[in-house]
């Protein structure tokens, strides 16, 4: 029983993706859309535990058009089909905007 | 095959709402069913005829349109928070002809008809 | 045709009750949701808490006292309402709230019962 959490705002400029992780379950999934590319970088990253096993995902385009280097090792690139792929095949989905 | 609905509450002039348009237009075209979009908060500004954005930008209510049409989509207008915001089903009417007028009850609807909500 | 579980919704609220209208906005859902008999629980985090305060009194400031509403949640079977423990330390705030039945819970604890839900919806 995943959740798929969409977050779409910087947490330079909101709390919502600190509230996110605060529910983080593990296996969950993090997609970074839209302003949530500016995450990637954050400090907040690091407190992930890394034995949850959280897949964090990252709209390229979204990324991109924002000049938002990827790490590849950290984060898998996907679009917005995988998008709608992951809303069906996690349990729930929660919009951290 | 699993269906989806979707909620939109934010308005036509922000980048947020063509993220929106762009997940719903790639639902649609993989053929997954998607059982109605509901515009709720400052998302139903949409459905203000008199909004107008300037040509060379995004022009986010003809692609809603395209969808509605393509893929018979329904687009449901929350009539209170559309009311708060200028728009009528009265005369004279102001509301694109694309949008549904409904209430909340049709957000019960649609999370009862659909195996995953989104929110946008 | 079998009838489908009914499924669980819930209402997270994020937002201090005056400067913006997503509290209200969520209230409004609940409510619907209520008179609907879907099964709804309410989930407050971050400044969401906020709405829960009790003493405030919105109509200083010229605010239609909404708050004043969730009395009647009762009345809508809306009887699972949390709160995150950890937004309240964050904030200073103590369990001191404006209604009964609200549960506050450990961020774990917390996590889990958002978890149980079909379908979240956050304002």
């Amino acid at each position: 029983m995943t959740t798929l959490h969409i977050v779409r705002q910087s947490a330079f400029t909101s709390d919502d993706f600190a509230q996110c992780l605060q529910v983080l379950r593990n296996n969950d999934v993090i997609v970074f859309i839209d302003d949530g590319c500016y995450n990637l970088h954050h400090s907040l990253i690091n407190t992930i535990d890394s034995a949850a096993e959280i897949q964090l995902k990252v709209i390229e385009k979204h990324a991109k058009a924002r000049a938002v280097t990827i790490d590849e090792t950290q984060y898998s690139v996907i679009n917005m089909s995988n998008l709608v792929e992951l809303t069906l095949t996690t349990n729930r989905v929660i919009t951290w905007q | 095959m699993k269906k989806l609905a979707v909620v939109v509450t934010t308005p036509p002039y922000s980048n947020l709402s063509v993220t929106a348009l762009d997940y719903v237009e790639t639902a649609l075209k993989s053929g997954v069913e998607l059982v109605g979009v509901f515009f709720y908060q400052d998302g139903v500004i949409h459905a203000n005829q008199q909004v107008d954005i300037a040509s060379d930008e995004f022009q986010c209510i003809k692609h809603w349109q395209a969808l509605q049409q393509t893929f018979k989509l329904p687009l449901h207008l929350c009539i209170t928070a559309a009311e708060k915001r200028g728009l009528s089903d009265e005369q004279p009417n102001n509301i694109h002809s694309i949008f549904t007028v409904s209430g909340l009850g049709e957000l019960v609807e649609l999370v009862n008809k659909a195996d995953r909500l989104v929110q946008f | 045709m079998t009838q489908p579980l009914p499924k669980l919704t819930a209402i997270l609220n994020s937002k201090a009750p005056y400067s913006s209208t997503a509290g209200k906005d969520a209230l409004d859902i609940a409510l619907i949701f209520g008179s609907f008999e879907q099964p709804t629980s309410l989930f407050f985090q971050g400044d969401g808490v906020w709405q829960l305060s009790q003493g405030q009194d919105g109509t200083i400031i010229s605010v239609k006292d909404y708050l004043k509403t969730f009395a009647a949640f009762e009345f809508y079977d809306l009887e699972n309402i949390y709160v995150c423990q950890q937004s309240l330390i964050q904030r200073g705030l103590t369990a001191d709230f404006h209604i009964e039945q609200v549960q506050v819970l450990a961020q774990k604890e917390f996590a889990e019962k958002l978890a149980i839900h079909h379908t979240v919806l956050r304002f």
